[in-house]
């Protein structure tokens, strides 16, 4: 088990040096000037040039290791060692001010956004996307599971093909439709909840829901075709002539043998979720991540397309990790 | 099964800790959507419309508008009074005692001094540092600045050089603090329009003992390396009538009324919040169920369905109506006398703005081809040929008046707009003929450039087809990502593109500038010297009516003769709020809403008076002077609601011959 984890540690930056020199080579390729309004006034052609010099995007390999040299935390410490940090602190409380906020590892400015550092947009985004997407998981496993055990225990019943049908419509249907659904029935028919809002804990349930569905449909197919799998198999009819309880045989035996290509299926689903749904958030007018991730390209902000990447790397190395701990865990015999 | 559910009664747990540290805020007494999400609080690198809106509310200016005058009248702001001397050309602001900061210190004239000098760095790379140049010496300034940093090696000191660039400024540049409270501003001319200019947000003060830290010359390039973080709240000290109390990222921005401010007594509400709301219909849902109280641009594709209620609400309680637009009132005004119904709650008011179609008007176009469309003759059959009218009711649906001329004609007191080209297919015809293109043949096809999104597309499709059919020339349609579309547009890499102007400022040169020979924002590369020296004979007159009759001749060879560009409707800005509740926005044309003078009637707090812009004077024939100043809604609604008889002539005709507003209306 530790060594997997340190293998994975290992791994970890490797991945993240691809992820990053694949992204960057990316966007760097998306047609346009990220300094450019796409409407109004432009400034002089050599304040732009200035401007460019000024972030290193007049050169792929000066933004490739400038970029390095502050998301590392090296710049940081070059100001702590040079005192040039301490320097800038004195200076402000002369003038009676708090000094600029600094960052170890600085994502960098936005370039779209001006007044915002990526930081400070990911420090904003990030937990209402994990808070939206824990909540969307959670109501996925539920959901998922009820519909996959029922669907199990009668097959191509009534119940079955009811779940089987939500389950195709959950997957199939686009959630910007769902989203608009669910807020044209409750806010707006019926007067329940807000719209267009985000703070209250009854805000994060509509989103939650149309998030989780797809989700939901996928984690009801696993447990149906695992349980159904399992429900034949010879342990459950030992356990069944042994004279243990139909609801313990399902949910202790067979669930938990069925569960665990769900639990596989969980890592990267989770890491999905957890960093935000562009459509549930403009729909739900959420303020997650997700969107930043669209924006970013539309406006080629390169600073923000790089942060949020490496965010979304990094979640999805750490959550596939916790799965494989996981996975060991629960079912011992997986080497 | 036990150490399963482990994980999840984790994460449960997690969740309830996370949903319960983000408590929502009490609802502010005035909620609005803004027209985008604020990009930036900085003042001087400012450049979007929603920013300068809430920048009016935290910060004030020298002076300020009226936003409830016909003729936009300068009122005092920081400056208590001012005196004009040597012609125009120097300005002495004397600043109240009482102005303050968010912190209580007071505003300076030097704090003036300090925000128009960022303005003026390149390093700052301020949008709008040309108009900064109106300012004696400021041209100099920044030459000097650029060569200095251009001629910067690193290892060279860029705090000596910094340094000397204060010294730089104070020598060369005509803005002085003579002392604490006296500002004295000396131009290279006298402009007319300078007290607008001092109304614009970018002629804001900054506070310079914060706005300092974040400024500080980068010893590899010698710039100033300019930081944005005193933008964030519990930073920002501003001086305005509300204080910045939150603001999350693509989230939310809340005001409060500010203690410090001199004038808060006038002030009706406490706080001000603006969530961000991107999506369309998402903003219109937030405003039905009572959470939002003004939508400031509303874009989803039903809204033309929206007007044509509203206008059908005007048409049941015809008599009413009609009877109150003959005195002169204000839409609002009009709005808030008739019976409450929520059809009225859309809004469409004629904005500072213009949809045109660009001509490439160079020799050669960029693939190498000569370009027929440098031959003015040809512009004005296409520009002749386009039914504006069937753009406008059958595709806009939101009553926005057809264009002939680049400004909005009403928009500015004293300006007598041009009649510009009436549409008229037989002599657009004879025109392409004489150009030697008769019946289109021989003219290679015509592209149309336009970005996705927006409705563009709707809009090239009119036009291709007027072009097709009523002149049988060929016509292909492009459509673009955006940033492509910008792009392409600014390397003149186009025949025939979409564009849109909004002025920013009272005067026509905002509109009109953006033809000159060589400006950055001439994507035409439209050269005429002709027209050059008109605006250039218009800076050196110091008579105001003259100048403005030579700007008139320009803008009257612009739509009239060359066409460089093909005016196609004004814009209208489309508003939801319900006049019943909400006082405080404009219909004036100008659109630039001071959000802090808003009163929630009923609310029981503040002066609870309605404000409205003064009823027009009535003319000889009993209608009010100048409609299309007042609304280009209340015209093509009036007309719809009395079917032909209610205003003579048929709106298209009208909008060509529509008489311009004619020296100041209404001066209050």
């Amino acid at each position: 088990m530790t060594g997997l984890i340190l293998r994975r540690l290992v791994q970890l930056p490797i991945i993240l040096a691809v992820v990053y020199t694949l992204t960057l080579t990316l966007a760097w390729a998306i047609p346009g000037n990220p300094l450019e309004n796409p409407e109004g006034r432009q400034p002089p052609a050599e304040v732009m040039e200035a401007m460019k010099r000024q972030y290193n995007l007049d050169s792929y390999w000066k933004f490739y290791f400038s970029y390095l040299y502050n998301a590392l935390g090296i710049r940081w410490m070059h100001e702590e060692l040079t005192g040039r940090a301490e320097a800038a602190a004195r200076q402000a409380a002369a003038a009676g001010q708090a000094p600029p906020p600094r960052y170890i590892f600085d994502l960098g400015p936005s370039l779209q956004y001006e007044d915002w550092r990526v930081n400070e947009i990911v420090a904003g985004a990030l937990p209402v996307s994990v808070t939206l997407g824990g909540a969307a998981i959670l109501l996925a496993l539920v959901i998922g599971l009820a519909a996959g055990v029922i669907g199990a225990v009668r097959p191509n019943s009534l119940a079955d093909l009811a779940t089987l049908t939500i389950a195709l419509v959950g997957i199939s249907l686009p959630s910007f439709v769902i989203g608009t659904l669910l807020l044209l029935i409750f806010p707006v028919a019926l007067g329940w909840g807000r719209i267009a809002a985000w703070g209250s804990p009854t805000d994060a349930i509509l989103p939650a829901l149309t998030l989780s569905l797809p989700f939901a449909a996928y984690i009801a197919r696993l447990t149906r075709m695992g349980m159904i799998e399992h429900l034949g198999a010879d342990y459950i009819r030992t356990a069944r002539a042994k004279g243990v309880s139909e609801a313990r045989v399902l949910l202790k035996h067979a669930l938990k043998n069925a569960f665990l290509p769900v639990l596989s299926f969980l890592g990267p689903a989770a890491a999905l979720a957890m960093t935000g749904s562009f459509v549930v958030e403009k729909v739900f007018t959420v303020p997650g991540m997700g969107q930043h991730f669209v924006n970013g390209v539309l406006n080629k902000d390169l600073f923000l397309i790089m942060g949020v990447v490496l965010i979304f790397a990094t979640m999805l190395i750490l959550f596939n990790l916790a799965v494989d701990v996981l996975y060991r865990w629960v079912d011992p015999r997986i080497e | 099964m036990a150490r399963l559910l482990i994980p999840f009664v984790l994460l449960v747990l997690a969740l309830a800790v996370a949903v319960l540290s983000d408590r929502p805020q009490p609802r502010a007494d005035f909620v609005f959507i803004n027209r985008g999400d604020v990009a930036t609080l900085d003042l001087q690198r400012m450049s979007w419309m929603q920013d300068f809106r809430v920048a009016r509310i935290l910060f004030e200016g020298l002076v300020q508008h009226d936003v409830f005058s016909h003729d936009y009248a300068i009122k005092p702001g920081v400056a208590e009074r001012w005196e004009v001397s040597e012609g125009g050309r120097v300005y002495t602001f004397h600043l109240r005692a009482n102005a303050r900061w968010s912190n209580g210190e007071p505003v300076r004239a030097h704090d003036f001094v300090y925000a128009w000098r960022r303005a003026l760095l390149p390093d700052c790379a301020s949008d709008y540092y040309k108009l900064f140049e109106l300012i004696d010496g400021a041209k100099e300034f920044y030459a000097w600045r650029q060569a200095a940093l251009d001629a910067f090696k690193p290892g060279d000191d860029a705090q000596a050089l910094w340094e000397q660039t204060q010294r730089k400024f104070d020598q060369l540049v005509g803005v002085k603090a003579l002392d604490e409270r006296t500002l004295r501003v000396e131009l290279v001319r006298p402009v007319p329009y300078f007290l607008d200019l001092c109304a614009f947000a970018v002629f804001y003060p900054v506070y310079p003992p914060l706005v300092s830290q974040y400024e500080k010359p980068d010893p590899r390039t010698g710039r100033l390396d300019i930081q944005s973080g005193w933008t964030k709240p519990g930073v920002l000290v501003s001086n305005g009538p509300f204080e910045l109390k939150l603001w999350r990222f693509k989230r939310d921005l809340r005001m409060e009324k500010s203690e410090h401010y001199w004038n808060k007594d006038a002030i009706n509400i406490d706080s001000i919040s603006i969530p961000s709301v991107e999506d369309p219909n998402a903003q219109v849902l937030a405003f039905t169920s009572g959470a939002v109280d003004w939508v400031s641009d509303v874009t989803p594709p039903y809204r033309g369905d929206m007007y044509q209620d509203k206008l059908a609400f005007y048409r049941e309680h015809r008599e009413q109506y009609e009877a109150l637009k003959a005195q002169g009132l204000d839409p609002v005004e009009i709005d808030r006398r008739l019976p409450p119904d929520p059809r009225k709650n859309i809004h469409a008011f004629p904005a500072f703005g213009t949809y045109f179609y660009n001509f490439n008007c160079a020799p050669r176009l960029v693939d190498g081809r000569e370009n027929p469309f440098a031959d003015p003759r040809v512009r004005r059959a296409l520009a002749m040929a386009i039914d504006k009218k069937r753009i406008v009711e059958q595709v806009r649906r939101i009553g926005e008046p057809v264009a002939t001329t680049l400004i909005p004609p009403g928009s500015l007191p004293g300006y007598e707009s041009p009649k510009g080209l009436e549409y008229n297919p037989q002599k657009a015809r004879e025109l392409l003929a004489e150009a030697g293109y008769p019946g289109g043949q021989g003219l290679m096809t015509i592209e149309i450039l336009f970005n996705r999104d927006g409705g563009h597309d709707v809009i090239a499709q009119a036009i291709a087809r007027d072009w097709q059919e009523k002149l049988g020339v060929k016509v292909s349609l492009q459509q673009q990502e955006v940033k492509v579309f910008r792009n392409e547009v600014k390397k003149h890499n186009f025949i025939v593109s979409r564009a849109g102007w909004f002025g920013d400022y009272g005067d026509p040169t905002t509109f009109l500038g953006i033809n000159r020979t060589g400006d950055g924002n001439n994507d035409r590369l439209y050269s005429s010297e002709r027209y050059d020296s008109l605006l250039e004979q218009a800076e050196h007159e110091t008579d105001p009516a003259a100048r403005l009759a030579l700007l008139a001749e320009a803008e009257r060879v612009l739509v009239e003769e060359d066409l460089p560009l093909i005016p196609i409707f004004h814009y209208s800005q489309i508003y939801l709020f319900d006049p019943h509740r909400v006082s405080g926005i404009s219909s004036h044309p100008r659109q630039s809403q001071n959000m802090f003078l808003v009163d929630i009637l009923g609310d029981g707090k503040g002066a609870e008076r309605p404000l409205a812009l003064p009823p027009r004077p009535l003319g000889p024939d009993g209608r009010p002077i100048s409609e299309r100043s007042m609304s280009g809604m209340v015209r093509t609604g009036a007309a719809e609601a009395a079917g032909s008889g209610g205003e003579a002539g048929e709106p298209a005709a009208r909008a060509t011959t529509a008489e311009p507003a004619s020296e100041p209306e209404v001066a209050p």
